[in-house]
């Protein structure tokens, strides 16, 4: 199959493309945030003195904000500054804005805060010293005879699994430039995955109405979650208006990591009873830290529970998660948010349930997979789904490899699975030009090609029109119409939506027009213009379009996309906030791994992947998902963790402490897909964002177990930490 | 200060009197120049995102002061992909499909064109791959780059 260059990507190489940190306006100042010097405590005083004698300095803080913010702030639990108690270490407690980015540091710097510390709570873990932390989440569903099946077991297998906290880190920091408009229009741009969710988010914090407010989405140097909710903009905003003049907002890579966002720990304990060579019963007691956040702790425990059971029909079964409060920075989505390390542990005691039955592990899985029409644990029905097929390709995979392994070497499956963010909301209109295709549509392409690549992909297959022809144009939220934005791997399947219905409905015009089957249209390239092919038979768009539809843009169409979520069996919740599933993806991974047995070091010698996306719109996009969502997965396998001190100040903000893959280490990837279990995108595609990295420190820690014979319970497998895992083996 | 207060940046001449001793020649090629191209990524020599070439050798700009450069040519990604080797390697990443969301390619192409002036084309590949572990992409999992610099280096060669 041949690569049609994607459309951004010269520009992307010669550097010609505007990110978020790259955008400026005349007169603008420099921002930069005041971060809390201490983890929880009290503020006694902000002395902004110091800051506002520096010429050219704006500084603002908590007390300000009465004067400042336009209306009255809807949403407590997302304060824009801290009233009185600080959270979190660095949490931003006042900003600055100067007319040089030194001097906005210097400013910042200048503030003098008094504050009375408070003891914080920084683990989760039961054998923490310090005060215990609060329960801010609680989720609880059970069915089935469990007291039955844990009584009448063969054996019952319990075990902890811990895993640690991982940031995103998309190599271009948060950026945002604000000013306030004459007409009042508080305007911004930034580098955001959702420029329609940093609206909302907006108008609650800043209490002013959403058609007041104006995001416009940059390119974006990477997001992985990080960017999916508002983090510089009320600052930016708030100085811009404090200023008078456009404040541009940076976080420095220090802050990236500071001001979190990210996975935070978690502590995953499963018992399972297996009775004639299945399980029979599983009960899981997951706890995590939410760090300070308050929004979203039901969407950590209610959403990621259900991955600690994986993709598989076990008939009794309890599931408990707690969300606790620490004084760590707000929790927040990082790729497929928690599945991988929910799987981890799942997929970890899959194997370890083989290896005690003596059974081979992807024969076990299969035994227990769900098939196309099972149910979840909730009850809820799985759509057409292929991770059965799968693990097929990926045992057979281990097998072959297994033929010559040498000695230390370990291959490892592991599984997963998704559900594609396809109920939410998508609009997109076409304009039909005389030369080319417009999508008009409020998306920013964040680098997976999803929009740029994949929504031309669609409307090319539904109209026959070449790609070059297609031109995907991103407005801002004043223009566009709505769209949820960039998470839950829904671009395609979402929004995607949209745009073929968009597509067909200007194919139906089109047949009207031309008095042609619908199905016969096709767009053909006709010298600089389109034309409208039928049966061989050419007109050029021109001729068909009317005059005043030349003039006005074009020729267009709308397509909106609102779907239903899923529903599930409601008796088994018992408590707690629990979310159905849309669309159902898997994946199966093999890994071979060559584990030093001295230094517990793990090199990745060849790896390959096997996907159910459904129909596989765009194959080298596709792979690419998966080459990058693996890679990712493969740092937080091994090396991948924010390291908090006893007093809660992140250890490691840097990208030497905190190290994510170079290109050297990475292996050899192989990508296969399954076909022929189509989801409810676009001619039956799934989501591809997030599932690639969801079986990846599953599969690596099931290959290191089969290397050394016994599983990593802890993530990232470090050196260090599988060195104390051998010699603990050896001893 | 006895060197000229002046640098070439794609061949263009300078003046560095009215830029700050502490200045980072990042900022200086960003926001004095207008040359965005040169990303700013971690400020901090970690990440390569602010790769450009200085007398043709391979300078992380955010921990290079402006002045250090005084009396050298600097090349950036937007005098780079106007040369015939800079174009080649930049058709390569196109090619490959070595850019997701692109904040590190323009490094990428730096260190690329840096390593091929002073090794040539025909080096060790894992040396060379080696050397380009100071270059951080989150996106592509580095298996399409790895294509793009071997496309790149049979381009040039």
């Amino acid at each position: 199959m041949s690569y049609a260059v994607r459309s951004d990507a010269l520009a992307k190489a010669r550097g010609a493309v505007p990110y978020g940190t790259d955008i400026e306006s005349p007169g603008m100042l420099w921002g930069a945030l005041v971060l809390a010097p201490i983890t929880h405590g009290t503020i006694r005083s902000i002395d902004l003195t110091a800051a506002r004698a520096i010429p050219g300095v704006t500084a603002i803080g908590p007390e300000d904000l009465p004067r400042l913010l336009p209306g009255v702030p809807t949403d407590p639990e997302r304060p824009i500054f801290p009233s009185k108690t600080i959270q979190y270490h660095a949490q931003p407690i006042a900003a600055v804005a100067a007319p040089t980015f030194g001097a906005a540091r210097r400013a910042a710097q200048a503030v003098k805060v008094e504050t009375r510390e408070h003891p914080a709570v920084e683990s989760i873990d039961e054998a923490a010293t310090g005060p215990e932390p609060e329960v801010i989440g609680h989720v609880h569903a059970r069915y089935g005879d469990l007291d039955g099946v844990f009584r009448t077991a063969d054996f019952v297998l319990t075990e902890t699994y811990r895993t640690n906290a991982v940031s995103q880190v998309a190599l271009e920091p948060h950026a945002a430039i604000a000013e306030i408009r004459d007409d009042g229009t508080w305007f911004v741009r930034t580098s955001t995955q959702s420029p329609f969710g940093v609206r909302e988010d907006l108008a609650a914090m800043l209490g002013i109405p959403e058609p007041q407010i104006v995001v416009e989405g940059t390119w974006v140097g990477g997001g992985f979650g990080g960017k999916g909710s508002s983090l510089v903009e009320p600052y930016a905003l708030l100085l811009a208006r404090a200023s008078g003049r456009p404040v541009r907002l940076a976080l420095t890579y220090r802050e990236e990591f500071l001001l979190g966002r990210s996975t935070l720990p978690s502590l995953i304990r499963l018992s399972s009873a297996v009775r004639g060579g299945t399980i029979v019963g599983r009960r899981v007691l997951w706890k995590v830290d939410a760090g300070s956040s308050l929004p979203g702790r039901d969407f950590a425990t209610g959403y990621g529970i259900g991955f600690t059971v994986g993709p598989y029909r076990v008939p009794a079964i309890e599931l408990e998660g707690i969300a606790l409060r620490t004084h760590k920075p707000p929790l927040g989505p990082h790729r497929a948010p928690l599945a991988p390390q929910c799987a981890f542990a799942a997929e970890s005691h899959m194997d370890h349930l083989a290896q005690r039955l003596g059974v081979d592990s992807v024969e076990f899985r299969r035994r227990h997979v769900w098939l196309s029409g099972d149910a979840t644990h909730l009850g809820q029905t799985v759509g057409p789904f292929g991770l059965s097929e799968c693990l097929a390709e990926a045992g057979a995979r281990a097998r072959k490899w297994r033929e010559r392994l040498p000695e230390n070497h370990g291959i490892g499956v592991g599984a997963g699975f998704w559900s594609t963010g396809t109920g939410a909301g998508g609009e997109a209109r076409l304009f039909l030009q005389p030369e080319r295709l417009r999508i008009v549509q409020g998306e920013p392409e964040i680098g997976s090609g999803s929009v740029i690549r994949g929504l031309a992909a669609v409307v090319e297959v539904v109209l026959g029109i070449p790609r070059e022809r297609i031109e995907v144009d991103y407005r801002d939220t004043a223009t566009a119409p709505f769209d949820s934005g960039v998470w839950g791997s829904r671009t395609l399947g979402a929004l995607g939506q949209a745009v073929e219905k968009a597509a067909r409905e200007l194919r139906a015009e089109l047949a009207k027009r031309t008095d042609a089957p619908e199905g016969a249209i096709r767009l053909t390239v006709q010298g600089p213009e389109l034309a409208v092919e039928v049966d061989g038979v050419s007109r050029p768009v021109r001729e068909i379009l009317r005059r005043d539809e030349i003039e006005n843009g074009g020729l267009t169409t709308y397509g909106t996309h609102y779907g239903a979520a899923g529903s599930f069996d409601a008796l088994r919740v018992l408590d707690g906030t629990f979310y159905p599933y849309t669309d159902f993806t898997g994946a199966a991974h093999v890994a071979e791994v060559a584990l030093d047995p001295e230094l517990g070091t793990v090199h990745v010698v060849r790896y390959a992947a096997f996907h159910d996306a459904g129909r596989v719109v765009d194959f080298e996009t596709a792979k690419a998902q998966v080459e990058g969502g693996i890679v990712m997965g493969l740092g937080t396998a091994l090396t991948e963790e924010g390291l908090w001190s006893p007093e809660g100040v992140l250890q490691n903000p840097g990208l030497v402490d905190y190290r994510i893959p170079t290109l050297a280490e990475v292996p050899p990837i192989e990508v296969h897909f399954v076909e022929g279990f189509l989801g409810a995108g676009p001619f039956g595609a799934k989501g591809l964002g997030e599932p690639p990295i969801i079986p990846v420190p599953a599969t690596i820690a099931n290959a290191v177990r089969d290397a050394c014979g016994e599983g990593p319970t802890e993530l990232p497998m470090t050196g260090e930490r599988l060195a104390r895992h051998l010699k603990l083996l050896r001893t | 200060m006895t060197t000229a207060p002046f640098f070439t940046v794609n061949g263009t001449s300078v003046d560095l009197s009215p830029v700050p001793g502490s200045e980072r020649l990042l900022d200086t090629l960003r926001w004095r120049l207008g040359l965005k191209g040169t990303k700013e990524g971690c400020r901090t020599g970690d990440c390569g995102a602010c790769t450009v070439l200085v007398d043709r050798a391979s300078v992380l700009s955010c921990l290079t002061l402006a002045h250090e450069v005084a009396g050298s040519e600097v090349t950036t990604i937007e005098g780079l992909a106007a040369e015939d080797v800079g174009a080649r390697i930049v058709q390569s990443f196109a090619d490959e499909g070595a850019s997701q969301c692109g904040y590190c390619t323009p490094g990428f192409v730096m260190a690329l064109a840096s390593l091929l002036h002073e090794r040539g084309a025909a080096g060790d590949l894992a040396e060379f791959e080696e050397d380009l572990q100071g270059n951080l992409c989150r996106c592509t999992g580095y298996v399409s780059i790895r294509r793009a610099s071997q496309r790149a280096r049979e381009a040039v060669r």
